[in-house]
């Protein structure tokens, strides 16, 4: 199991633990820290959305983007670009 | 004529009624049978709150809560962990229908609408308060309060506190530290972070000042008249209600 902890410049703190499949593959994640999110469930529709996922920055934050643009969410505190980096960090 | 608003002051309560009573206020702003709310409180026992998004195994010393006599909670807003003491601390909420003129689609944007009730409050008392993005208030570039906000049924709440006196050893008895090696280390950088009111006025502020103080911040910033109030019956019933069913539940509180 992966973990990570990133500290967003000017923002909050992100910290991802994830499981991966064949070294590459989300299997299973979880995001906690101490951002915003409205609404707040939405960030179990991010970490549902994210499972077989590959570990490539633009898929990450493509998937990110799109699921906060379906939900109508909006993420304060951290950016789709740092919760990615975060999981690629974890996942390394 | 100016707008009146409900002023509520509910004392010490556990965290789970606190938590609940915020709750249920919201919901019957949303559903039009409470008004425009703004509520003082405090807790007792003492209470670490966390995050909607952060993981109570990871951030509270679940031990020593127990040890110690405090209790744990998560909150339904984001933001970080937080050790509530009984006399150290006034915490308060603004619950406010979305459509209102203070709140902007912006939520950074309202963190700073709301915040100013509370900085104007805080200069009242002679604190150099300003508000610092995303959601703190400071002064000379120390901390001296920690907001968060939710908006959901077309209702925002926000709830925040301020820091009347510090105990940072106390604090990260709580929070869990990495390691016992940086614990005194982070106990001396909170120290040059955060302030309370009375360390920065150089007196003991009374809770009743500081109050006196922030009515009138917010009176003066949201251009409203605070009503003394009291809770509704259905707020009452379903304040008791979440707290048992949802506040106190394992499933809840650990849920991250």
């Amino acid at each position: 199991m992966g973990k990570a902890i990133y500290k967003v410049k000017g923002g909050k703190m992100i910290k991802i633990q994830l499981t991966l499949e064949n070294k590459k593959i989300i299997k299973d994640l979880r995001i906690t820290g101490d951002f915003f999110l409205h609404p707040e469930e939405t960030i179990e529709d991010i970490e549902k959305a994210l499972r077989g996922c590959s570990l490539s920055k633009e898929e990450l934050v493509r998937i990110i983007k799109e699921t906060l643009t379906s939900k109508r969410a909006v993420l304060l505190g951290a950016s789709p670009e740092d919760l990615a980096r975060c999981i690629i960090m974890a996942g390394e | 004529m100016i707008e009146k608003w409900r002023l509520l002051d509910t004392g010490l309560n556990d965290a789970f009624y606190n938590m609940a009573l915020d709750e249920a206020i919201s919901i019957a702003r949303s559903k039009g049978i409470a008004p425009n709310t703004i509520r003082f409180y405090r807790w007792r026992p003492p209470a670490v709150s966390i995050g909607y998004f952060q993981s109570m195994k990871e951030e509270v010393d679940i031990e020593a809560c127990n040890r110690l006599g405090i209790d744990y909670v998560r909150r339904r807003t984001g933001g970080g962990a937080v050790y509530h003491d009984t006399e150290g601390e006034l915490t308060y909420s603004i619950i406010v229908n979305e459509t209102h003129r203070l709140i902007s689609r912006d939520i950074q944007e309202t963190y700073r609408i709301l915040c100013s009730g509370l900085v104007l409050g805080l200069r009242q008392l002679n604190v150099p308060a300003e508000f610092r993005p995303i959601n703190d208030i400071v002064a000379h570039g120390k901390k001296i309060s920690g907001n968060a906000q939710t908006r959901r049924m077309n209702t925002v709440l926000q709830h925040g506190t301020i820091l009347r006196r510090v105990n940072p050893a106390l604090m990260f008895r709580v929070l869990k530290v990495p390691s016992e090696k940086v614990r005194d280390k982070l106990i001396k950088s909170i120290e040059e972070r955060v302030a309370s009111i009375s360390d920065i006025l150089k007196r003991d502020v009374s809770f009743k000042e500081l109050k006196e103080a922030l009515i009138k911040g917010f009176e003066s910033s949201f251009k409203i008249r605070l009503i003394p109030g009291e809770l509704t019956d259905f707020e009452k019933d379903l304040a008791y209600r979440l707290k048992h069913e949802k506040y106190t539940t394992r499933e809840w509180n650990f849920k991250r």
